[in-house]
């Protein structure tokens, strides 16, 4: 039927996503103290926690007073789970037959950590997904494609249900392989899609080896999650250009929710859903709190709305900033700016010197001619760190090589301050990852 | 952009569908049909209050 498309406006809640932002502090302070309530009052683990720190609900009045209560990191977690009620142990806030779904982090940094949800928390998943698919302009109209491995991962899971709930059409590519998924896209056509900055490339280099330009599908936004790399500019122009399509982040965690995106202005920055989450900064070395912009902090975050295992107070560990420049798109939700720029417990020092992964990330996928995969090796040979830096020059532009390796370590040096052993690969020879790349990596644990 | 009166009206509205939606819950007994279907009623009435009602109580739609 050819019924008349509804003219939807830009925001997903028109209210919350243009609050002044006084009023989203007072709005953020009745929303903590109803669930540091509930969690007091709930768990076991978080009320014993609380009155170590001799601190109860009655106590919070402002949300200064918020900083004196105690954080939670994932290691606590790993702590108390795996015993009854089981698997969760005493962080559960619910009767466990209320659980209605399970997801698992993904164990990159130690024992995965275990998430039940009530099916209202998991509306509210969708919910927060609703608020960043909405802002990343997907509509009742689009046909969303999402190519990922439906299992125990949160990942897209959100995605999915908050694309259904947008009204949009969903087609899940779960267990088909890549060349399957690229010729479901062109068949029915779809709009949109949902995947790691990483197998994004990936699709596009087995489009390109089917002869199928990607550019040529009609896929014209992409949400991405699980990598930095939708923020990482050089990262985010490879896919943009091997798409034809605009390429979004956003960021979430299993153990968080998903809390920051970005919109369709692309103003160098993410939302903070500041309606649903509680974002404070915190200076890793002085232990200072940042309210102004451009100093670099840790997250300290809090779900202002889940309940089964509630998030309060979570050290994520991710490093961020607040943004200088409020966002064109008109939403009062705070940027941070350049999205989550890297983890505190993900730099590295090298030969002395700081070093961010996501830094040679920018360098690799800034030069034209190198392919997008790489590998990083830190070594030591004797007592000295070592550095090698394993790329791949495109097809047919081996003759390129001088200009690429000249260019490759100038701007390694610029943006890293360290020296580089550079070995070119062969195209096609480096590992392809399908879901989160393990493009780094410290033998140096191991001597 | 909505008034005042609107958003109190669109949150009386909600807090009469939960409370509905709670009746219903306490009178369906032995019908799992009805009660598992009305527990899923009531979560999305609770993204309603996330989104709107939250905001009302907290005296922020003036």
């Amino acid at each position: 039927m050819g019924a008349v498309q509804k003219e939807w406006g830009p925001y997903w809640n028109p209210v919350l996503e243009t609050l002044r932002h006084e009023r989203i502090r007072k709005l953020q302070l009745e929303k903590f103290k109803r669930i540091f309530k509930w969690t007091y009052e709930r768990s076991k683990f978080h009320r014993g926690l609380y009155e170590n720190a001799d601190i109860r609900p009655g106590d919070i009045r402002s949300l200064e007073d918020v900083r004196r209560m105690p954080m939670v990191e994932k290691s606590m977690m790993r702590d108390i789970q795996r015993k009854d009620p089981f698997p969760y142990g005493d962080a559960l806030c619910v009767p466990l037959e209320d659980v209605s779904e399970f997801r698992q982090t993904s164990g990159t940094t130690g024992q995965p950590v275990y998430q039940p949800d009530t099916w209202q928390d998991w509306e509210w998943w969708a919910e927060c997904w609703a608020y960043i698919l909405w802002a990343q302009g997907y509509r009742p109209s689009d046909r969303v494609f999402i190519p990922f491995g439906y299992n125990v991962f949160v990942a897209f899971w959100a995605g999915h249900y908050a694309a259904e709930k947008i009204g949009a059409e969903v087609v899940p590519g779960g267990v088909l392989d890549t060349q399957a998924r690229i010729l479901k896209i062109q068949e029915l056509k779809c709009t949109a899609m949902m995947a790691t900055p990483t197998y994004v490339l990936g699709m596009a280099d087995t489009a390109r080896k089917m002869g199928i330009d990607p550019s040529s599908l009609t896929i014209r936004r992409i949400t991405c999650a699980g990598e930095p790399g939708a923020s990482i500019p050089s990262t985010k122009k490879r896919m943009e250009d091997a798409w034809g399509a605009k390429v979004f982040d956003h960021a979430g965690a299993t153990e968080i929710g998903a809390w920051c995106f970005e919109c369709e202005a692309q103003s160098g920055g993410l939302h903070v859903n500041e309606a649903f989450f509680l974002v404070e900064i915190q200076d890793v070395e002085t232990g200072e709190y940042i309210e102004e912009p451009g100093r670099r902090g840790k997250m300290i975050i809090t779900a202002l709305d889940r309940e089964a295992q509630p998030c309060v107070r979570f050290d994520s560990k991710d490093l961020i900033e607040w943004a200088a420049e409020p966002c064109p798109c008109g939403r009062t939700f705070r940027l941070i700016k350049g999205g989550v720029v890297g983890r505190s417990d993900d730099i590295t020092k090298v030969k002395g010197v700081l070093l961010a992964p996501s830094a040679i990330e920018e360098v690799v996928r800034g030069i034209d001619g190198l392919s997008d995969e790489f590998e990083v090796i830190v070594d030591k040979v004797g007592d000295i760190d070592r550095i090698a830096l394993k790329v791949e020059i495109l097809g047919g532009r081996e003759g390129e090589r001088p200009r690429i390796e000249t260019q490759l370590k100038d701007q390694l040096r610029l943006k890293t301050n360290l020296g580089y052993n550079i070995e070119f690969h062969k195209y096609g020879t480096l590992p392809r990852y399908e879901v989160k790349a393990k493009r780094f990596k410290d033998l140096r644990k191991g001597h | 952009m909505h008034k005042h009166a609107e958003l109190i009206e669109i949150h009386q509205k909600i807090l009469s569908l939960k409370n509905t939606a709670e009746e219903l819950k306490q009178s369906t007994g032995d019908f799992p049909a009805l009660a598992r279907n009305t527990a899923r009623i009531l979560a999305s009435i609770k993204m309603l209050e996330l989104n709107l009602s939250d905001f009302v109580e907290a005296g922020l739609s003036d």
